[in-house]
Formats: structure tokens, C-alpha cells, sequence
């Protein structure tokens, strides 16, 4: 796996196929990408208010859902308001 | 610490599941195996539009029609510390084949083996000399 390892520990961004961006401390994957997300939450993108942060805990996510996976810099991360984002939601992948 | 760890660490416990689909699952979960498939029982299914629901007594999921599951934070710490018990408890077990043992053990072990070899290499030799 082209080094999963160096995310363990640290807050990462997942998108997923459908579209949904979360964000996420890496507990641990596997082989087939399977990723443990702690202390996650899904950033909800709108055109008409704030990103919404909506809490999701302890998750797992399947290898074979998640396109992208980034190491979040957290520094940088905070200093963005997100009540101030504006943007559109990604659409789900297409076939 | 592994994905699959954390699943088999969530039976009896309840859990939301989300197929690709997008229909979610929410239920204890009872059986799981390498491929995620999975049991759960007394569960409430939610169509995708989040419209329509109903309440199945027992139902298993094939692991690949699965988007995602979230389970209880208290998990984390859970397998966090029985993978810490574990390996504390194999080096315990493995130093006290060291320490105690091994005091003697290593000590004696090179000596055996030193013996072997040297038996071996004269034996070598015999049979050289003998053809």
C-alpha cells in the first residue's frame, strides 16, 4: 500500500464516491484501504450557507467507497472560518 | 490498529451501517466475518430518501454491498487497550522465556549447538579420513 502509514495518527479528508468529504483522525486501514476514522465529522458544502460540520464519531469506511484520502494541515485547517465557505457539493461519481 | 479489529470488537454492540445503496441499518451487530459480512439483530432499516422504515428482527449484510459503519466511540479505547494487554502480555511471556530461562537456556543453547557442530565436523572429518 502506497504508504497509508505515515496518515495513521493524524486528521485526514476522505472523499468518498458519493460525494461526502469527511474529515477525520486515521486510527487504522488495511490492505484494501478499509480506513478507521476517529473523532470524524462530514463537512457539508452549500451554496447558500456555512459548511456544516455534522459529528459522526468512531467510523468505518470501506476501501472499495473512499476516492481520495489527504493529510489535513491542521494549523492551516483551523485558521479557515467555515461559516464562511461558499461552495458547491460534490456530486457523486458517474459510471 | 486494523479495521476488521474493531468490527469483531463491535459484537453485541449497536451499530449504524450504510450501504451503497444508500438504505442504513441500524442494529447490534452479532456475527462478522473477514469480509464484513455481517449479522445484526433487532434492526431498524431506513430507505436512501430516509422515508420509509422498517423493523427486521435479524438480518445479514453482505460486506460488499457496505458503504460504511459507525459504531461506538468507546470502541477505539476498547481495542486500544486489549491490543496493548496482548502485547505487554506477549513480552512477558516472551521475557520470561529470556530472563528466566533463558539465563540457563542461552547460556546452554550456543554450548549445545557449539557441541552438535563440533560433532559434526569431527564426524565430517572421520568419514574423510575413513574413504
Amino acid at each position: 500500500m502506497a504508504g497509508l502509514q505515515s496518515y495513521v495518527d493524524h486528521r485526514v479528508l476522505l472523499i468518498l464516491q458519493d460525494g461526502r468529504a469527511i474529515v477525520g483522525v486515521m486510527a487504522g486501514y488495511d490492505q484494501k484501504s478499509n480506513v478507521v476514522l476517529s473523532d470524524s465529522k462530514e463537512r457539508v458544502y452549500s451554496m447558500d450557507e456555512g459548511v456544516e460540520e455534522i459529528p459522526l464519531g468512531l467510523y468505518l469506511v470501506k476501501g472499495d467507497q473512499i476516492v481520495l484520502i489527504g493529510e489535513l494541515d491542521e494549523a492551516a485547517d483551523k485558521a479557515v472560518d467555515l461559516s464562511t465557505i461558499r461552495a458547491e457539493p460534490l456530486p457523486p461519481i458517474r459510471y | 490498529m486494523l479495521p476488521l479489529s474493531l468490527l469483531n470488537a463491535a459484537q453485541n454492540k449497536p451499530m449504524l451501517v450504510e450501504l451503497k445503496n444508500g438504505e442504513t441499518f441500524n442494529g447490534h451487530l452479532v456475527n462478522c466475518d473477514n469480509f464484513m459480512n455481517i449479522t445484526l439483530r433487532e434492526v431498524y432499516q431506513t430507505s436512501a430518501e430516509g422515508d420509509r422504515f422498517w423493523k427486521l428482527k435479524e438480518c445479514y449484510i453482505r460486506g460488499s454491498t457496505i458503504k460504511y459503519l459507525r459504531v461506538p466511540d468507546a470502541l477505539l479505547d476498547a481495542v486500544k487497550e486489549e491490543q496493548n494487554r496482548a502485547r505487554e502480555a506477549g513480552r512477558s511471556a516472551r521475557g520470561a522465556h529470556v530472563s528466566g530461562a533463558g539465563a540457563r537456556g542461552r547460556g546452554q543453547q550456543p554450548r549445545g549447538r557449539g557441541a552438535v557442530r563440533g560433532g559434526q565436523v569431527r564426524g565430517a572429518r572421520g568419514r574423510g579420513r575413513g574413504m
